[in-house]
């Protein structure tokens, strides 16, 4: 049953066999689905076909939002909530206000890529099926894995595609 | 004979000596139309300029060296081409100085003590100047002469080393030609802090010698390494057009030195503004003045063209490349590179006027304009010096691997990901 099974999980024992197979699972439109390998696997994301990163776009967002924070900020307290000069300035002008605006674009920045990554991964995780398997100490150690979920519309043909692509102790995860 | 015209004529090392040669002597009519101060100014502009493209390509050699870069192996032996063109440099500035010490009021006014600043919208002699005098350890032709030329021999020196250096380990693959440039990078590195920052306060800056800035120097710097940066980007889309660099380059390459590009242009803008804003901010007439007489004439307070200038420069230097270098699609994509760097290295052009020209002034202190004949002189400048130095590029490319096929960073260099 579906319902009950996280999904079925699959060992591979070398670096080159994971990223052949990857290929394939991607070559027949998984998307739910995951690697899991004790060490970096150099073009796996390519053969899995994870695109780029979309936290740059958090960052650009806390970029501007940051600049027109410094800006206004400035700007209201300058020249409309306490006007005063100094050193025969305008109340407002961009050029004073730019340090500030400048040291919030990057201040935010740094918050929006950091927020923007946990927001994307889902982290922390404290808890995953996939741990809840024997397999998974072999794929911190030696083996590796590739975990395709029960949530993907191609899952009724998972199994026999792993197997096609040379996986073993292919077993179903508990959810 | 015939046959081998044409092989000549298809040369790219020729092709670039012939634009070379014609562009400087197209310069030369110049000194009858608009006058000989005016043609040093152009030629200054010209030598500011490329210089600083080999300053900056130097630099970033030296940078990878002493940092033991791995990425920028493959692209590192078209800089270590680009670098031979120094000693032609050196050769190319010493019609300034000969002109100088002939008759010091044409450029730099400073080598003449008793120039009469009247001339130039002030009162006076220079050596009359309070500030001259407090200034003249620096701004004098012993120092000037003395300064110019060890540094010129001192970037010829490095730059052989380093030639040396790379060329030489393609034949014997000996790791000691690598410490071996580690050793001159940590040598040079502060010797051409030094350098550049003075040649370009003693060539550029002092053309107002009355004017104070602290960032001038970091300034050229920036302006050099965005300028190096731009001409290995077309480098490479030429080595990649003509077939030499395919399948040495990877999207990642690509990706390395667009990132660069995008760091040094926010570099440039914040040293650029800092100059500005201190001095906007301090508001004292020493130094406001550079700023003043970069937008309004001295004698009416009208709006000149220098302010429109300035405004090209705040967009088009910064936030053209800022906007247009910040995606990762832009860095990875080779015809959108090229215009960047072909743009990044018109707009410091721009710049480089921007900074000398407006120092010829009239009598009533108004800058000459940006719009004249002198511009075309400017122009034919940059081409003749651009022709030589691309001349000397052409020249030494035959004469190494394409890339530095020994070097024990190049298979990293090769596979080079993210």
């Amino acid at each position: 049953m579906a319902a009950s099974t996280h999904g079925v999980i699959a060992t591979f024992n070398t670096a080159s066999d994971i990223y052949h197979a990857a290929e394939k699972v991607r070559d027949a439109g998984f998307t739910n689905w995951d690697c899991i390998t004790p060490c970096p696997v150099h073009g796996l994301d390519s053969a899995m076909g994870v695109t780029r990163s979309k936290v740059p776009r958090f960052s650009l967002a806390g970029g501007v939002i940051g600049f027109c924070t410094g800006m206004s900020m400035i700007f209201f307290t300058g020249a409309v909530d306490y006007p005063l000069i100094v050193g025969g300035k305008p109340f407002f002008s961009p050029m004073f206000a730019f340090p500030v605006a400048y040291e919030l674009t990057i201040l935010f920045t740094a918050f929006a890529t950091i927020g923007g990554m946990f927001f994307l991964n889902g982290l922390p995780m404290h808890y995953h099926p996939v741990l809840k398997t024997d397999h998974i100490h072999a794929g911190l150690d030696d083996k590796f894995l590739i975990v395709i979920e029960s949530s993907d519309p191609n899952y009724d043909t998972a199994k026999s595609l792993l197997e096609a692509a040379g996986g073993t102790e292919i077993t179903e995860i508990e959810s | 004979m015939a046959s081998s015209t044409t092989a000549n004529s298809s040369n790219p090392a020729n092709k670039a000596l012939m634009i070379g040669i014609i562009g400087i002597v197209l310069t030369i009519p110049g000194i009858f139309v608009s006058g000989g101060a005016k043609v040093a100014f152009a030629w200054l502009t010209a030598m500011t300029f490329w210089t600083g493209m080999a300053i900056g390509m130097l630099m970033l050699i030296m940078i990878h060296h002493i940092v033991d870069a791995s990425w920028s192996t493959v692209i590192r032996r078209q800089f270590e081409h680009g670098i031979s063109a120094f000693k032609w440099l050196g050769l190319l500035f010493v019609p300034l100085v000969v002109a100088s010490i002939i008759d010091p009021s044409i450029l730099w006014k400073y080598l003449d003590p008793s120039y009469d600043l009247a001339n130039v919208g002030g009162h006076g002699t220079v050596g009359s100047d309070v500030l001259w005098q407090k200034k003249s350890g620096l701004l004098s032709l012993e120092f000037f002469l003395g300064f110019t030329i060890v540094s010129y021999l001192g970037w010829i020196l490095l730059a052989n080393r380093f030639r040396r250096c790379s060329f030489s380990q393609d034949a014997d693959g000996d790791i000691l030609w690598t410490r071996k440039s580690r050793f001159w990078s940590a040598v040079g590195l502060p010797f051409m802090a030094i350098t550049l920052s003075l040649c370009v306060i003693l060539w550029v800056k002092a053309l107002d010698y009355h004017w104070f800035s602290t960032m001038f120097g970091v300034w050229y710097f920036a302006e050099c390494v965005r300028g190096a940066l731009a001409i290995g980007i077309l480098m490479m889309c030429y080595l990649t057009t003509r077939g030499d660099y395919r399948g040495v380059l990877n999207k990642n390459h690509w990706y390395s030195i667009g990132m660069l590009s995008f760091a040094f242009t926010v570099f440039w803008a914040y040293v650029t503004f800092s100059q500005y804003f201190l001095i906007w901010n301090a508001n004292i007439p020493e130094e406001t003045f550079w700023y003043n007489i970069r937008e309004i004439q001295n004698s009416t307070g009208e709006p000149n063209q220098w302010k429109w200038i300035g405004m090209l420069l705040l967009f088009g230097h910064f936030f053209v490349p800022f906007f247009g270098l910040i995606s990762y699609p832009a860095k990875v994509s080779k015809k959108w590179m090229k215009i960047m760097a072909s743009w990044i290295i018109f707009i410091i052009l721009i710049d480089i006027i921007y900074n000398v020209w407006p120092s010829k002034k009239d009598a009533l202190g108004d800058p000459v304009a940006f719009a004249g004949v002198h511009m075309i002189w400017t122009l034919t400048a940059v081409i003749g010096v651009g022709g030589i130095c691309a001349w000397s590029y052409f020249k030494s490319f035959p004469t190494a691997k394409l890339i530095p096929t020994r070097d024990p960073r190049i298979g990293e260099s090769l596979t080079y990901h993210e």
